[in-house]
């Protein structure tokens, strides 16, 4: 079971129809997806979305109530046939949120914990060790003693420990939510980069935005224990396909209006407001309803002084309030109505009561699926 | 995705059962076995109406039931002593809970490490102690009364009120440690919100803090007095010498003169049984619905309340009760042991080492106490073990019919001791393996009446330990049996051995299992201890206690250097 990257072709994850449920309550329900070899796919959502339930279910430590999962070709579980492998035959590795670092161990030991297993030992298991405690740069800490370390250190040794026996896959469980604020920037990094030279598939679950935008070729949205929306970073920013992607995902201001058919068409969308305000926007493939929602991201609103020379969608506003937050500043706006958020970074200037013009390019409007 | 379909073709190997399912349907097999078994004897013994002598039972009925209105004299016994037991019990385990956790006394810390004594010198110890402090004309306390120109005696200890004080003083331990949870476990903020509303501290007290303690102390209450209901040594060293019985020492007295009346005897501990498994129902309940009201897993210190010079006479109730509980016995012990014939005003000459030559020449007590020690050690690491899986296998494991387990395990809760040998001696009297009357018996009993101790002891050092450590080693490819050995068990080993200890010094004190299931070739040392009261002096008697407090003592001493010295070497 010890397949070594890249020998086989094969490391890849298939979730299929996959359901979890905790007595009668359903955790997940019905989630396919993939992880193609190599690919870090992300599985992201808010708390009690099913994402964690979901990994552990591919893990092995908890047990789904129907669909199947295969790891490498090989199905791990599957509810029709009755197969369900204990996790430790599943040959795969995990970061746990909470490191588990075994405290009574050294550090080589717990790195070399996988590899004791699987009945590795002398030289080729202590190159290994130091291999992977290289990796994470933590190679002069071989022979101290796990409870001696930092939360930052204690995750470096868990990322070792996981690929030291160099798991087909590695699945990651929120593995940085632990860390401060500038610590988890500086991981996020070096996880991704350690992920690409590895080149293993990986599966990571976290509910931090950022972290998912920066670390995934994909991402897999979750809600409620169903995938509301999957696909690459860029995709999942730029065209969510719900509201509550598009609200998740950063923050967007959702505009719903009467749909103008005259300037709609199979590319292009355009919503009347109360008062006659035409916002234009683009379909994304989409098939608009009689008021269909637009997502307009707060970075992608403009906020100046004087009328802007291009076409498109451009109003008079008043601003009501703004408020400073450091590198950027959020301008609340009155507009058609309501009230629209826009966050720029040289917006300093803007006084309540000032009139301003409010501008959007036209593909920077979503059109959402309806709920 | 030809390679991966080449790999689906070989079918998974997953076994049958796996090895965590087949050592749960072990386990539950044979705590079942040891467990219930003794119970259906009880139980049959009790609807046994044929001749004595045959068995098994030529006709059953409920007329051992019905003779128990004869023994009225002796259930009104024992409800007396068991109430007054506990109310004294609950008083003492008030007052001491509410001024260690919420007044300003002093020393606070120390003496709340103090009331743990009582816990250690045990009810017989005490009432060995206390019969040679309180008989009617030998008690040291009755001879100063005389001396200070009283008549008559102050007091007698084998009165019943004598009996109820006794056990009351060492429950009272138990009381301080259930109560003092209960008012640790209350948040003060409930209290300063009646106070900032203008309530003056003693209307805060009677409206807000006794309705919020009151469902604890209520459980608590419950508790104790199951316990003094199958209480037994203080009832047998004061009471039974003055022919006064109460339910456990009558079946003890059943079962051991001649002719035995077993079915008598079965009879009277079913009804104990019955009674004290409403007890431990109701305690169940009671404590299950409070621990959502007052606990609020928020941080907080309950408040301690300003009482100014009433501290100090606060301290000195808390130093009283554990003089009277803990170091009044014991001086009382070692002053009787090195007499001749002890007299509260010893002369010079009448002070003698001989008691503990003698004890300790004695071959009875010598074999009584290697017997009891092997056993102690032997029961306390099997005990270990067995608990060790039980409890993680309860908390741990997502097995269907864990929840079964653990209700069998916690089942001798319910049943006094004495109760449960009398089921047990039964059983193995007619079991096809001769094992009766030898260690054994001894040791499947101390296995299965400590197993409540066990699993609790280790389920709540599991249940800290965080799931997560065991679950990574599964995802690294260990099987069971590698993470037991290699994480689970070196991370619960402060607690493992905790529960060795408990055991082996429950074991090495055990007398209500061991009084009825030891035979002339396998005698342990709390039966000696209580023959040697009841045949021989009292003098060598409480050399015979000072010696096996002394030498477990000693063990746990041995035992506490011997893994502070592992946890060295493990560093």
């Amino acid at each position: 079971m010890n397949a070594m990257r890249g020998d086989t072709g094969t490391a890849a994850i298939a979730v299929d129809n996959l359901s979890i449920h905790y007595g009668a309550v359903p955790a997940v329900t019905a989630v396919s997806f993939a992880v193609e070899q190599g690919e870090q796919l992300t599985l992201l959502g808010p708390s009690g979305c099913g994402k964690t339930s979901t990994l552990r279910a591919v893990a092995g430590l908890e047990r789904p109530s129907g669909g199947a999962i295969r790891i490498g070709g090989r199905t791990m579980y599957d509810g029709q046939r009755g197969i369900n492998l204990p996790a430790e035959q599943r040959g795969l590795s995990m970061v746990f949120q909470s490191y588990a670092i075994w405290p009574h161990m050294t550090v080589f030991d717990n790195v070399a914990y996988g590899l004791r297993v699987r009945n590795e030992s002398g030289a080729a298991l202590k190159q290994k060790v130091h291999h992977a405690l290289d990796l994470v740069k933590m190679g002069p800490f071989a022979e101290r003693n796990a409870s001696q370390l930092s939360g930052g250190q204690q995750q470096r040794v868990a990322l070792a420990r996981a690929c030291a026996f160099s798991p087909a896959v590695l699945l990651f469980d929120e593995p940085l939510s632990n860390l401060d604020a500038k610590l988890r920037a500086e991981m996020r990094i070096e996880l991704r980069e350690l992920q690409r030279r590895l080149k293993v598939t990986s599966l990571y679950v976290t509910h931090d935005l950022e972290e998912a935008l920066a670390m995934s070729d994909r991402i897999v949205v979750m809600r409620a224990g169903a995938i509301e929306q999957s696909g690459t970073p860029g995709d999942i920013y730029n065209y969510p396909r719900t509201a509550f992607v598009a609200d998740f995902v950063g923050s967007a201001n959702l505009v719903t209006g009467r749909l103008v058919p005259a300037l709609t068409d199979a590319a292009r969308v355009a919503i009347a407001m109360e008062g006659g305000t035409i916002l234009r926007g683009v379909a994304h493939g989409r098939t608009p309803g009689p008021e269909p929602t637009l997502s307009l991201r707060t970075v992608h609103l403009r906020l100046a002084a004087d009328k802007p020379s291009l076409p498109g969608n451009a109003w008079p506003v008043t601003v009501e309030r703004a408020v400073f937050l450091g590198d950027m500043t959020q301008v609340h706006v009155r507009w058609a109505g309501r009230e629209l958020v826009v966050r720029q970074t040289e917006a300093a200037s803007f006084a309540p009561g000032q009139p301003a013009w409010l501008s959007i390019a036209p593909e920077h409007c979503v059109l959402l699926e309806g709920d | 995705m030809t390679v991966a379909a080449g790999l689906d073709a070989a079918p998974p190997r997953q076994p049958l059962v796996s090895l965590q399912a087949a050592t749960m349907a072990i386990l539950i097999v044979v705590v079942a076995a040891v467990v219930l078994y003794p119970i259906y004897y009880l139980v049959q013994a009790s609807l046994d109406v044929g001749p004595a002598d045959v068995r098994p039972p030529a006709a059953y009925g409920f007329g051992n039931f019905a003779k128990l209105p004869d023994y009225a004299t002796i259930i009104w016994n024992t409800l007396a002593v068991a109430v007054a037991a506990t109310a004294m019990a609950l008083v003492f385990g008030f007052l001491t809970a509410w001024i260690l956790t919420r007044t300003n006394v002093p020393f606070q810390r120390t003496l709340e490490q103090l009331m743990a004594v009582p816990y250690y010198v045990t009810p017989l110890l005490g009432a060995l102690a206390w019969s040679f402090l309180g008989a009617p004309e030998s008690g040291f306390l009755n001879q100063l009364w005389r001396h200070f120109g009283g008549e008559g005696y102050l007091f007698d200890i084998t009165s019943p009120m004598g009996i109820a004080w006794v056990m009351a003083l060492f429950e009272g331990s138990v009381a301080f440690v259930m109560i003092g949870a209960v008012m640790k476990s209350m948040d003060p903020s409930l209290e300063e919100a009646s106070q900032v509303v203008g309530a003056s501290r003693w209307r805060t007290m009677l409206r807000i803090t006794l309705p919020l303690v009151a469902p604890g102390v209520l459980g608590a209450a419950i508790f104790v007095f199951a316990e003094m209901l199958s209480s037994f040594s203080a009832a047998l060293v004061l009471g039974t010498p003055a022919r006064f019985y109460v339910i456990t020492t009558a079946i003890y007295q059943l079962v051991s003169q001649y002719p035995p009346r077993m079915p008598l005897a079965a009879a009277l501990g079913v009804s104990l049984f019955a009674v004290m498994f409403l007890m431990m129902f109701l305690y169940r309940r009671i404590t299950a619905r409070r621990s959502y009201v007052t606990i609020s897993g928020k941080a907080f210190r309950p408040r301690v309340m300003d009482v100014g010079w009433l501290r100090w006479v606060l301290f000195g109730v808390c130093v009283a009760y554990v003089i009277l509980s803990g170091v009044l016995p014991i001086a009382t012990l070692v002053f009787t042991s090195v007499q001749k014939l002890a007299v509260a005003f010893p002369r010079w000459e009448n002070f003698t080492t001989e008691n503990f030559r003698q004890a300790l020449s004695l071959n009875a007590v010598r074999s009584a106490m290697t017997n009891s020690l092997m056993l102690g050690l032997v029961t306390a690491t099997l005990g270990v073990a067995l608990t060790g899986l039980i409890a993680w296998i309860i908390q741990r494991s997502r097995l269907p019919g864990r929840g079964v387990l653990e209700y069998i395990v916690m089942f001798p809760q319910a049943v006094p001791r004495l109760v449960f040998a009398f089921g047990m001696m039964w059983a193995w009297l007619v079991f096809p393996v001769p094992i009766y009357g030898t260690y054994w018996v001894l040791l499947i009993a101390y296995l299965t009446v400590f197993l409540p101790l066990g699993v609790r002891t280790i389920s709540g050092v599991i249940m800290q330990l965080d799931k997560s450590l065991d679950e990574c080693g599964q995802v690294c490819g260990a099987t069971w049996a590698y993470r037991l050995s290699s994480i689970t068990v070196p991370l619960l080993k402060p607690g493992l051995l905790a529960a060795w200890l408990l055991i082996f010094v429950a074991s090495v004190r055990e007398l209500g299992a061991s009084i009825l299931l030891q035979g002339p070739n396998s005698k342990v040392l709390t039966p000696t201890i209580v023959e040697a009261w009841f045949s021989t002096s009292s003098e060598l008697t409480a050399a015979m206690a000072l010696i096996q407090t002394v030498v477990i003592g000693l063990a746990m001493i041995v035992f506490a250097e011997l893994t502070r010295r592992a946890g060295r070497q493990g560093a």
